[in-house]
């Protein structure tokens, strides 16, 4: 393992990324990370390099403000950077987002400190679970990166999350983590990415503190919010994904990495951090459900299976609208505050308990049919389900001997 | 378990074998999967958040059969609400240890312990030792031990490497012994499906078929 490199090279690396999104119009090659790949890095399927045609009049315009802004920050208050960060194409590019972020989330300057080595850090009990998904992040670092850079940027990642894991030992990692972590540690460098990271794992409000408790429980809570969402976008669509049972699952990773590890391109992983850095804690879950209601079509389109749901929900285009789904998510969250759903997010939670009664119910019987009548249990699988309850199996007997006892009493001759 | 196909058996659908691969954190359970599915080796896998899903077609007897596989985080936090869901409706199991890391061989015993806590004791079930191409023979867990714990359970043992191309038949096998063990197992099979605008009449009979005769077409 490598050490950490000095203060400079990762500044470095900042502007690196920063250049990603930004010359690339102009250098739709990357050949200024061609001349540094060396036989070891591999290609991404990351598009950091991404090709814009040409900039919006409104994007030119706004770079030009946040350059203005930028040039005497002391002066601009916080709503305003907040307005940057939400308006259309948000912080742009990677080089005001680095020095936007810190602002947007409260982070100051004497925050900024030097990282310990990453040998002082590998006693911890974590330490393995992180090392081994860090070690699995490739796809998330700029294609073309050099070899030495990567391990020195990955180590900078343990050492971010570790660092936050210990200074906050009641929360605990989990694997996604490292994909918030990673997207802050490359577009502000490891000094300023502890203390933000800290920010939104830590605190009554913040945003990934839920993820981090010791199960996984209350994120299964918040994102339960996402169907009652959805219905009240389109009814016809809330109810295809109920029929389907597909759950949440699919929108899990999405959650909890905040798109980070689902989404291929670059640019559109920093705008929506551009948002949620300075949105309300559960407004992913509104994004996520703004999500599934632009691509309404295809789920109506799709079998109402499980499997096939997941499968479709849980892979996403290349080509999402961001701007669009952004603006349908703060209809949404302004129209619907999360208080008014909590009724219905209560009643689903008590469906999916009473299903999961059921199933575990169902889960007793088969291993009792193992146990001791195999046969039986077989036989009573054939039977429409209702029958298989004791209950309606009496009821359904006893309709059945009043029905004979009728036909008889009318067709007594049948019966001579 | 009785019923592999939950659905109307026939009408236009194809069987359905759902499989759930379990096994802990970093073994290689992505891998694995995609090799099967996709026929090549996975990159860059990235850790699993909650669960991810794949197919393959294949061919038993001329019938095109459907192999879901739910392929889940290793993560205990995921496990414990989370992945519950998706052993409903499960008819096999693939538990995954990493040859050359122990410790997720020992932890098999607790995967096991899930497994029956779903009620899945019946379904067949394998353990996969994975990586083989990794470290040097000394410093992989040895065969016979890790055989020992398989037939413990009554369940067959593959070593194998997702990586390797000349694995590829090793990994093609699991998934295939799965699937040829589901499909003999099922109580009942399609014989006919009347024509799909007629009154939708199917006959159905018992499958008269032993676990002996199932290995003879390994299909892929």
């Amino acid at each position: 393992m490598e050490s950490n490199s000095p203060d400079a090279e990762s500044g470095d690396k900042c502007a690196i990324n920063g250049d990603c999104s930004l010359t690339s119009n102009k250098d739709s090659n990357g050949l200024n990370h061609a001349k540094n790949i060396d036989d070891i890095s591999t290609p991404s399927e990351l598009k950091f390099d991404e090709d814009f045609e040409f900039e919006d009049s409104d994007v030119t315009e706004k770079r030009k403000e946040l350059e203005k802004c930028l040039s005497n920050p002391d002066v601009v208050n916080l709503e305003q950077w907040v307005h940057f960060a939400k308006s259309k194409g948000g912080l742009i590019s990677d080089e005001y987002r680095r020095k936007i972020w810190p602002l947007l989330v409260g982070v100051t300057q004497e925050e900024m400190t030097v990282p310990p080595s990453l040998d002082e850090l590998s006693t911890h009990p974590e330490y393995n679970q992180v090392v081994l998904d860090v070690n699995r992040s490739l796809k998330r670092f700029p294609p073309g990166i050099p070899y030495e850079q990567r391990v020195a940027l990955q180590d900078q990642l343990t050492v971010l999350i570790l660092r936050v894991i210990i200074k906050y030992p009641h929360l605990k990692y989990y694997q996604g983590y490292h994909d918030v972590a990673i997207t802050l540690l490359l577009v502000c460098g490891d000094k300023a990415s502890f203390p933000l990271l800290c920010r939104l794992s830590y605190g009554p409000n913040a945003p990934l503190a839920p993820f981090m408790q010791a199960t996984m429980k209350p994120t299964q809570h918040l994102l339960n919010y996402m169907l009652p969402i959805i219905r009240r976008g389109d009814d016809r669509l809330a109810e295809c994904l109920e029929k389907s049972g597909v759950g949440t699952m699919f929108a899990l990773p999405w959650y909890l990495t905040w798109f980070g590890h689902s989404l291929n391109r670059y640019t559109d992983v920093v705008r929506l951090y551009d948002y949620f850095l300075c949105a309300p804690p559960l407004f992913p879950v509104y994004v996520t459900a703004a999500l599934v209601l632009h691509r309404a079509p295809d789920v109506l389109a799709c079998d109402a299976d499980m499997a096939m749901m997941h499968c479709l929900l849980s892979r996403l285009p290349d080509d999402l609208p961001f701007e669009d789904i952004l603006v349908t998510a703060k209809k949404l969250y302004e129209e619907n505050d999360p208080i008014d759903l909590d009724g219905e997010v209560a009643a689903l939670e008590k469906r999916e308990e009473e299903q999961r009664r059921l199933d575990e119910e169902r889960m007793r019987r088969r291993a009792a049919g193992r146990a001791g009548g195999r046969p039986v249990a077989r036989g009573w699988s054939y039977l429409p389900v209702v029958l298989r309850r004791p209950g309606p199996r009496r009821a359904a007997f006893a309709l059945a001997a009043a029905l004979l006892a009728v036909y008889v009493y009318y067709r007594p001759d049948l019966f001579r | 378990m009785s019923e592999p196909n939950e659905s109307v058996p026939g009408l236009k659908q194809k069987k359905v074998f759902k499989i759930i691969v379990l096994g802990d954190s970093g073994v290689g359970k992505t891998c694995l999967t995609y090799r099967f599915c996709e026929g090549k080796f996975l990159d860059k896998s990235e850790a699993t958040i909650g669960v991810d899903f794949r197919e393959r077609t294949i061919r038993i007897r001329n019938e095109d059969i459907k192999l879901q596989l739910w392929d889940t985080a290793g993560q205990e936090r995921f496990r414990k609400s989370m992945v519950q869901h998706y052993y409903r409706n499960v008819h096999a199991v693939v538990i995954v240890y990493d040859v050359t890391k122990p410790e997720t061989f020992h932890s098999i015993a607790n995967w096991m312990q899930e497994v029956e806590s779903h009620g899945l004791t019946g379904a067949p079930r394998v353990l996969v030792g994975n990586k083989c191409d990794c470290g040097t023979p000394e410093s992989r867990l040895a065969t016979t031990y890790a055989q020992r714990l398989a037939d413990k359970h009554g369940m067959p043992l593959f070593e194998t490497s997702a990586l390797l191309e000349s694995e590829c038949d090793n990994v093609e096998s699991i998934f295939m012994t799965l699937a040829h063990k589901l499909y003999s197992k099922q109580p009942l099979r399609v014989l006919s499906v009347e024509g799909e605008n007629k009154p939708k009449l199917v006959t159905l009979s018992r499958q008269k078929r032993s676990n002996a005769d199932s290995g003879s077409c390994l299909c892929s």
